[in-house]
């Protein structure tokens, strides 16, 4: 006998809201539909009817975590159209900002994902932890969120020494806690249970599907914009790209703590060869781009993101296209999701793979069960979802 | 001769006059404009003979007269094949079966512009509301948003 | 008032729990009301928490400007909390339409969807107004003013 499953349209774990269709045989996931209906707000026309220079503020928020990669986008492409490029310490300090911007991001993540796999403490843990990252963006930015940091020619306060010392003791203090965070997710027998063997994602699968960013490395794949593509900088620091060869939950997680470690090591190496000069070019507030089109690619802690953007020769672009990691990483979900042979999907693994993509924080949860056979509706929330899914981390082990 | 030539100078080779226009944009980036015909075709080539078989990115433009549909591909070096149709029969080829990553990326050209892609496997609403109503494409050129309250099903601007 | 009254209005004040929505926002509003919860901040120890239903929710607090697609799941929300409830409109977005305003698929504040009975302002509001505008709420739903 098997039901119909709709998962969404809001849900906590999703990014924007996506409805989920799932045919399950008993527990186990058979085929799974998605439908996806986005928190669409006309950003790309909106863009169209503003100066490039207003544009900026509202590419910001198309998401407020990774805020700091849409700005950086933003401005790298309207550069390349102008045919200018940042000055060098104004591209340090755009690392600076973008990396700190990544590990906040991790630590977001990571305690939301252990959230919904029911260790409240590691989310207490993590979150308390990234409020001295919060603190840091604020010292650096003058804002927790939405930094407004970075402007077209450069970035729009310049880092004093006062604020570089601090920046040093919380990246020690930071590491020293991520490995004490790595040793008790190693050891931690319902963790490694719940995530280890559970969303499968085959290295050719994910290419193939387009997936991108710590997904996409956490199957082994290794691609990073800013290996294979670098902006702003990156091709004069170096460090490694993470990947993991066990393709599974287990590895995203890895994938995404060991990222912090090197995100602490690339910041301190961008503060200790900060070159001297301008942070900023001197680019009047309104001007015309001249016609032509430009492409440019940002690692955002999700994944690769993209800007494209074409010019008439007027204040405003012509069009703005924006395409965003989680975009590129869902198609995956409904490959992770179906059982196949040898692998098997159970219902209490959807927050497990879907929150393995990294989506952002959402809303109220609905879960809608129909069982065809008997004629019978039950709804939901995601809390009875949640606690079918601990129950069975608890039975697993 | 750069990377960047070099995959341009394979191209032309193969398809000679089947590429209207190929250029070098910048470091990394090329770009090609083939006739809808042959779009297909040059990017089962690129994806699985060059081996640039990422698909970053599917956009769709609004040119007037007619819609381009641009395709990223490429981990490093990024190409884009271009390709343009009439405004007032607006088909083109679905790659799906090449890149399945192109499904979503489609949808939402569908969505938005009004592209119809041939052979998609379901072509539907991916951004706007369901009650959104048919045939009115946004990010076309000739769309202006109600000023301040959006569409409301029915009720057209 | 009488006695049983002012006791139910004093009861009701304390502890009220919170119904989180976002109705199309950019989630850096999300993410600081969730900062609210956590260690810093600490919003547990004013009796505030966050349920997953509406109808164990004493206020709603909505960020985002409200997209058509969101509408009338909102208004279903709002419909299904039990009276007497309190609705909070936390961020620029939810205020006043905020960066979307003019674009096609936003409306232009929450008011013109719901009654509202607090503003937060802020892009993103910030975890010590939200705080601050919860105490004030509270304060006002004791005295009767709201």
């Amino acid at each position: 006998m098997s039901f119909e499953i709709s998962i969404g349209p809001q849900h906590p774990i999703h990014v924007e809201p996506l409805m989920l269709r799932l045919s399950v045989e008993g527990e186990l996931i058979v085929d799974v539909d998605v439908d996806v209906s986005y928190i669409h707000r006309g950003i790309e026309k909106a863009l169209e009817a503003r100066p490039y220079i207003q544009g900026l503020y509202l590419v910001e928020r198309i998401c407020g975590i990774c805020n700091a990669a849409h700005s950086l986008c933003y401005c790298l492409n309207v550069e390349q159209l102008l045919g200018k490029e940042a000055p060098p310490r104004a591209k340090y300090l755009r690392i600076v900002v973008e990396e700190l911007s990544r590990i906040h991001s991790h630590l977001l993540w990571l305690g939301h994902y252990f959230h919904t796999l029911g260790f409240e403490t590691l989310f207490m843990y993590f979150w308390r932890d990234r409020e001295r990252i919060m603190d840091m963006l604020e010292l650096i930015t003058g804002n927790r969120v939405t930094t407004s940091y970075n402007t077209i020619g450069g970035v729009r306060r310049d880092l004093t020494p006062e604020a570089e010392q601090r920046l040093r003791r919380t990246l020690d203090y930071i590491e020293e806690r991520m490995r004490y965070y790595e040793k008790v997710i190693d050891s931690e027998p319902t963790i490694l249970a719940r995530t280890q063997g559970v969303g499968i994602l085959k290295p050719s699968d994910a290419v193939r599907l387009g997936v991108v960013g710590p997904h996409l490395r956490a199957s082994g794949v290794k691609h990073d914009v800013r290996l294979d593509d670098p902006y702003s900088g990156h091709d004069e620091i170096p460090f490694n790209v993470i990947t993991w060869d066990t393709c599974d939950c287990y590895a995203r997680v890895k994938v995404r703590i060991r990222e912090v470690y090197e995100s602490v090591n690339i910041i301190r190496y961008a503060l200790d060869h900060m070159p001297s000069g301008d942070y900023r070019l001197k680019i009047p507030p309104f001007f015309k781009a001249p016609p032509g089109e430009s492409l440019s690619r940002v690692e955002a802690p999700r994944g690769e993101l993209v800007h494209y953007s074409i010019s008439d020769g007027g204040d405003r672009p012509y069009r703005y296209k924006v395409r965003t990691p989680t975009l590129a990483n869902l198609l995956s979900v409904v490959e992770m999701l179906r059982s196949r042979d040898g692998y098997e999907v159970y219902i209490a693994d959807v927050p497990a793979i879907l929150g393995g993509i990294d989506p952002c924080i959402c809303c109220s949860a609905r879960v809608m069960v129909t069982d065809e056979a008997r004629r019978r509706r039950t709804i939901m929330t995601l809390e009875d979802v949640i606690k079918i899914s601990r129950e069975r981390g608890a039975k697993r082990r | 001769m750069s990377d960047e030539e070099d995959i341009l100078r394979k191209i032309t080779e193969k398809f000679g006059e089947g590429v209207l226009e190929a250029r070098v944009l910048g470091r990394r980036r090329i770009s090609i404009l083939v006739p809808p015909d042959a779009y297909k075709n040059v990017v089962k080539y690129v994806a699985q003979d060059l081996g640039l078989e990422f698909l970053s990115c599917l956009s769709g433009v609004d040119y007037g007269d007619s819609l381009e549909v641009v395709a990223h591909l490429g981990f490093s070096t990024q190409i884009l094949i271009k390709t343009r149709v009439p405004k007032d029969n607006p088909v083109i080829d679905s790659i799906t079966d090449i890149l399945p990553a192109a499904n979503l990326y489609e949808r939402e050209a569908h969505d938005l512009l009004g592209i119809i892609f041939r052979g998609h496997p379901n072509l539907g609403r991916v951004f706007l509301p369901e009650d959104w109503p048919k045939g009115i494409y946004p990010l076309r050129k000739d769309y202006a948003p109600e000023h301040p309250k959006p569409l409301r099903g029915g009720e057209v601007g | 008032m009488g006695l049983v009254e002012k006791l139910v209005k004093k009861c009701r004040a304390r502890s009220p729990w919170i119904l989180l929505f976002d109705t199309g926002a950019c989630n850096a509003c999300d993410i600081e009301i969730a900062a609210c919860l956590t260690p810093r901040y600490d919003v547990e120890r004013f009796g505030v928490l966050a349920r997953g239903s509406p109808r164990h929710a004493d206020i709603l607090v909505v960020t985002g400007p409200v997209t058509r697609q969101a509408r009338d799941r909102l208004i279903r929300i709002y419909e299904q909390m039990p009276e007497p409830k309190y609705v909070v409109a936390a961020g620029t977005c939810a205020t006043s339409g905020g960066v979307y305003w003019g674009c096609y698929n936003t409306y232009p504040s929450l008011d013109s969807v719901i009654p509202v009975h607090a503003y937060v302002s802020g892009c993103p509001v910030k975890p010590e107004a939200i705080l601050k505008a919860i105490s004030i709420l509270v304060e006002k739903i004791e005295k009767g003013e709201v």
